[in-house]
């Protein structure tokens, strides 16, 4: 390329990588066997660029079992979460029955059957009633003869004078 | 509690069908998440587990992305965002498949001109990995089969028309270095 052509440098690679060629561009092609040339050698170049570029990802790909082993890892992740969650419930319904059957059981003890008041003073009369005998049998040495007399003691506490108190 | 218990039966109920559904989208999306990946991380083994990863992420939030548009485009950004997260942390441990791994030889094919464009292959995944990340990020999400400018600024957060103003940049530089 001659020193004159160096302001079209850019122009041209503009136009090998777009497939336009700007009009100006154009005319001084015409007259410019080197810069057509030029012209000619970038766009080959950008052509193999462009078929080599999609290669560059594209040549790749997933194993063939990629899918079956994303769903495998979401089924074991799956699984880690939903024990948690089992045992979780679990409590979780073992403290609401309990909490339940106290409750249950409490309000039945409140609002349980009453007896009725005569049957109560009935009972408390049976309770506090003595046998009239039981009054009669009663004797004075009742008492004394409840317990055994000591060593020295006798049965009867009475207090006995001796001589000198005479 | 019986309304989370609803809910928990309800979801265990849908289960299979979202599994279902969720197979579907892996068999649609899987080749260019793949590839996102690979563009970027450029061996086969990381690519795959960063793919793997991005579907197990969608899969947690795929209650919010039955739609299949919706979906590809979570999972293109996650995977690219990544596969970028990756390579920073590998650095430079990370290993390139080198063409010759990457592509199966054709049954017919003429020889020299297949290991003369492998070699070129090469040469250029080199040069690409020494263009600034702007134009890099673009080239590589651009690259990818069925990313159209607009789905590559939706993973940069970009607009279609300065997509399109990077890629022809990008190009612009490994014309002059591709020489």
């Amino acid at each position: 390329m001659k020193d004159a052509c160096e302001n079209w440098k850019e122009p041209l690679r503009e136009a090998a990588l777009t497939g336009t060629t700007a009009k100006d561009l154009e005319e001084h092609l015409r007259s410019c066997a080197n810069c057509s040339a030029e012209l000619d050698e970038v766009r080959a170049r950008a052509a193999r660029l462009d078929a080599l570029l999609p290669l560059v990802a594209q040549g790749a790909e997933p194993s063939a079992d990629f899918r079956a082993r994303v769903l495998a890892a979401v089924a074991a992740k799956e699984g880690k979460r939903g024990r948690p969650w089992r045992v979780w419930t679990l409590a979780g319904a073992t403290v609401v029955l309990v909490t339940l059957l106290v409750v249950g059981v409490t309000s039945l003890r409140r609002n349980g059957p009453a007896i009725p008041a005569g049957e109560v003073a009935a009972a408390q009369k049976l309770a506090e009633w003595r046998a009239p005998s039981d009054g009669l049998l009663r004797t004075p040495g009742q008492e004394i003869l409840k317990g055994m007399p000591r060593l020295g003691q006798s049965y009867l506490n009475v207090p006995v004078k001796t001589d000198e108190e005479e | 509690m019986t309304g989370t218990c609803v809910s928990v039966l309800i979801s265990k109920a849908e289960a299979p069908e979202t599994e279902a559904r969720f197979s579907e989208r892996i068999a649609e999306n899987q080749r260019r998440v793949f590839q996102i990946a690979y563009s970027v991380l450029g061996n086969s083994a990381d690519a795959e587990d960063v793919a793997q990863e991005a579907f197990l992420r969608a899969y947690q939030k795929f209650a919010s992305l039955r739609e299949a548009e919706k979906f590809r485009w979570w999972i293109n950004r996650i995977v690219f965002r990544l596969a970028l997260n990756r390579r920073k942390g590998h650095g430079r441990r990370l290993a390139r498949d080198s063409a010759w791994q990457m592509t199966e030889t054709p049954a017919m094919v003429d020889g020299a001109k297949y290991a003369e464009q492998q070699v070129l292959l090469d040469r250029l995944r080199r040069e690409i990995e020494r263009l600034p990340e702007k134009l890099r990020s673009v080239l590589q999400l651009s690259l990818v089969e069925e990313m159209e400018a607009a789905d590559v600024g939706a993973v940069l957060g970009l607009p279609a028309g300065t997509v399109r103003s990077r890629m022809y940049t990008a190009r612009k530089l490994l014309l002059e270095v591709m020489k």
